[in-house]
């Protein structure tokens, strides 16, 4: 009985095999240790400062809450003392940088350093194949870079865990909404994604500029534009906002968008709607005096317009919409970053060494 | 009549007069275009932002204020509203603005040493007929001055674009958040982060390592000044008994005392909470709804209060009048440029030293 032979186990020894993947781990830690070991240090050294003054902003928080009476000169006291403290911290804006320094600073001279220096027509005629290595550099990298921020993200949802906390109300607190646009990005997946994003522009400006320092500063530039732009127009689209016309009953847990006033289907301009309140509010209420009773009697006064024809509107996202954003947003930067990381590759490989 | 003859002319003929200091002027230009265009830029893109939202603002206020009669609930209701559109953005504009200085400080500032440094050009620049010394302080002086000149009046026009939300009470003038952005200090900080940059830049010798550091350093730097060095400027003023600080008083601390004895946070609530339910119980009528209690909460925490004062306690509260903002401004000023001053000093001190 005849068998059919083996194929030769090596028909392919006349072209030679390419370096494994696993070789490339110790040319990519040797050559950027420097940067990783710097972004460790910069989340350690801010990490570490977080959780010193997170444990007293939660210290303060838990007396403010087990004050009793709530009401009482030394309650106002306690909870002054929660809303003073670290408030330099509390809209975030000082954090907000973070992302895109530890981002920028890494992906920028990725490639850039190789191409200035004139490096790369040494790396890129190796047998790794000059594809391979940006992408096994700028995948590695950008994993490298995305898994620390994610872990420093889970601190920061610890820290701002009391401003969000709803019943805030019941003891004097501002509770304030988890859309909240400077905070947003801070607590959450997306913290990571804006990392990973400033990472991935940084590589694709290094290879675009192919000079450091600019590819860095250009990458900084473009990622406060993209954030700025997203947090001031992009993000109240994710979902079509709620409107209703019961803004008395609005948690404070949701993000206002616009209000405005109606009567009889038509849009009263607030400078109309001004004297209307006004005149209302001396025919119904004459007697009120001081400014907090007026603010009593302004609810009041909202109640008696809505029962003569008025309608006062609220557009709004819903503070449950909280983590369908964050997987909106993770999700969009995720695909925005593959992109960039996809077009650097290519450049790669389409530029003569 | 024998006259003394005049001296030669050219006296100095065999030890070449040096190149003169305005020839480094197109030099400069030429390697620092890109880092000075930049600067040009940054800064010019958020002055149009500045500029737009700082008309709209002042739109707003006038809007606001134009509002007649003035004391009427509507013309309040009008002012609260400004402040809830407008404060929140232009508190965190003002917080994001304290990182400009820091950025152009490590990006112009730092390469410009370390970048010889690194590429090893130095060995050429500082052996030219200029000298070195000459070659660093022609360098680090004008783009010290030019980047801080910028920032100096970019920090007017944040002025001006923040004015309305100072002129109705929402801010005040010594909050650290805006204190840095106002003034001659955003100047200053500007150049101090520049000094920090060529230093850093000298001392590491590779340009990304540098602006790295001169940011790190630059933060820190911020931080310890807002949070431990203003305070302390000049000697707070210490107020006793105040129902409030006055209006747009910095306030650092507050405490009690009885009878000359700190008395603790937590022992001092216990008082007052005791206080404050036999004068809650006391006062009350017994068929008061429910919901009206709270009107009668303001009144016992007054009555609480009159009571401390007369029984040997007092509060305290140690503040920094509103007053003290431009003493304050020159104060930080005149350390951040002697900090600036010395820095550079020390950077052309050592490059004079350095082996080439």
């Amino acid at each position: 009985m005849t068998v059919q032979t083996l194929p030769a186990a090596a028909p392919d020894d006349i072209s030679l095999r390419p370096v494994p993947w696993r070789r490339m781990a110790g040319v990519i830690w040797r050559q950027h240790r420097y940067a990783l070991i710097g972004e460790i240090a910069v989340l350690g050294a801010v990490a570490v400062v977080l959780w010193l003054i997170g444990t007293s902003l939660h210290h303060d928080y838990a007396a403010a809450l087990a004050c009793r009476p709530a009401g009482s000169q030394a309650c106002a006291e306690t909870a002054l003392t929660f809303s003073g403290s670290f408030a330099f911290l509390a809209n975030g804006g000082i954090l907000q940088p973070l992302p895109v320094l530890v981002g920028a600073f890494v992906g920028g001279p990725l490639l850039a350093r190789e191409l200035e220096t004139g490096t790369f027509r040494y790396a890129w005629t190796q047998g790794f194949g000059r594809r391979r290595w940006a992408l096994a550099k700028l995948v590695s990298l950008a994993v490298a870079v995305t898994v620390p921020a994610l872990l420093f993200s889970l601190e920061l949802a610890w820290y701002y865990q009391p401003y969000f906390a709803t019943r805030n109300q019941a003891y004097d607190l501002t509770e304030m909404t988890p859309l909240y646009p400077a905070l947003f990005d801070l607590h959450g997946v997306v913290f990571a994604a804006w990392t990973l994003a400033a990472f991935a522009i940084g590589g694709l400006a290094g290879m675009l500029i192919r000079r450091v320092v600019p590819a860095i500063a250009a990458a900084m530039a473009v990622y406060v534009g993209l954030a700025f732009a997203t947090g001031a127009f992009l993000r109240e689209h994710y979902l079509a906002p709620l409107v209703t016309t019961g803004s008395l009953n609005l948690p404070n847990s949701a993000w206002i968008l616009s209000q405005w006033w109606t009567k009889g289907g038509a849009v009263v301009s607030p400078t109309t709607m001004n004297h209307v309140i006004d005149n209302t509010f001396t025919s119904v209420n004459p007697a009120v005096n001081s400014p907090g009773q007026k603010f009593l009697a302004y609810q009041g006064i909202l109640q008696y317009l809505t029962e003569h024809g008025y309608t006062y509107w609220t557009r709004y996202q819903p503070g449950t919409r909280y983590w369908p954003f964050q997987w909106i947003e993770s999700g969009w930067l995720l695909a925005l970053s593959a992109l960039c990381i996809a077009a650097a590759v290519w450049l790669v490989r389409r530029r003569a060494a | 009549m024998t006259a003394v003859t005049m001296p030669a002319a050219h006296e100095d003929n065999e030890n070449p007069r040096p190149v003169p200091w305005r020839r480094m002027a197109g030099i400069i230009w030429r390697q620092h275009r890109y880092a000075l265009i930049g600067v040009a830029v940054l800064l010019g893109a958020l002055s149009l932002y500045l500029a737009v939202a700082g008309a709209s603002m002042h739109h707003a206020y006038a809007t606001a204020l134009a509002c007649r009669p003035a004391n009427s609930f509507a013309c309040q209701n009008q002012v609260i509203d400004f402040n809830t559109a407008y404060a929140p953005t232009a508190q965190t504009i003002g917080v994001l603005l304290m990182a400009v200085p820091m950025l152009i400080g490590a990006f112009v500032g730092a390469p410009v040493l370390a970048r010889e440094l690194e590429t090893g050009t130095f060995r050429y620049a500082w052996t030219q007929g200029f000298g070195r010394r000459r070659w660093t302080v022609a360098k680090l002086v004008p783009l010290g001055v030019i980047v801080a000149v910028a920032a100096g009046l970019f920090s007017l026009l944040f002025s001006w674009y923040y004015q309305p939300l100072f002129t109705d009470g929402d801010s005040i003038p010594l909050d650290p958040k805006l204190f840095g952005v106002r003034g001659v200090v955003y100047a200053a900080w500007t150049l101090a982060a520049s000094a920090v940059g060529a230093s850093a830049g000298l001392l590491i010798r590779r340009v990304v390592p540098a602006i790295a550091v001169t940011l790190a350093f630059c933060v820190a730097l911020t931080f310890a000044a807002g949070l431990y060095l203003r305070p302390h400027y000049e000697t707070p003023v210490l107020g006793k008994n105040l129902a409030s600080a006055p209006a747009s008083a910095w306030v650092l601390n507050g405490w009690w005392t009885k009878d000359g004895t700190t008395i603790s946070q937590s022992a001092m609530n216990q008082v007052e909470t005791t206080l404050f339910q036999q004068t809650m119980t006391a006062t009350v009528p017994k068929n008061v709804n429910s919901d009206n209690i709270k009107f009668y909460k303001g009144s016992a925490n007054t009555q609480v209060q009159d009571y401390l004062y007369r029984h040997g306690y007092a509060q305290w509260t140690s503040y920094q009048p509103a007053s003290r903002f431009w003493p304050f401004q020159w104060i930080e000023g005149g350390w951040l440029l002697a900090l600036s001053v010395l820095l550079i000093a020390a950077t052309v001190w050592l490059v004079g030293r350095r082996a080439v």
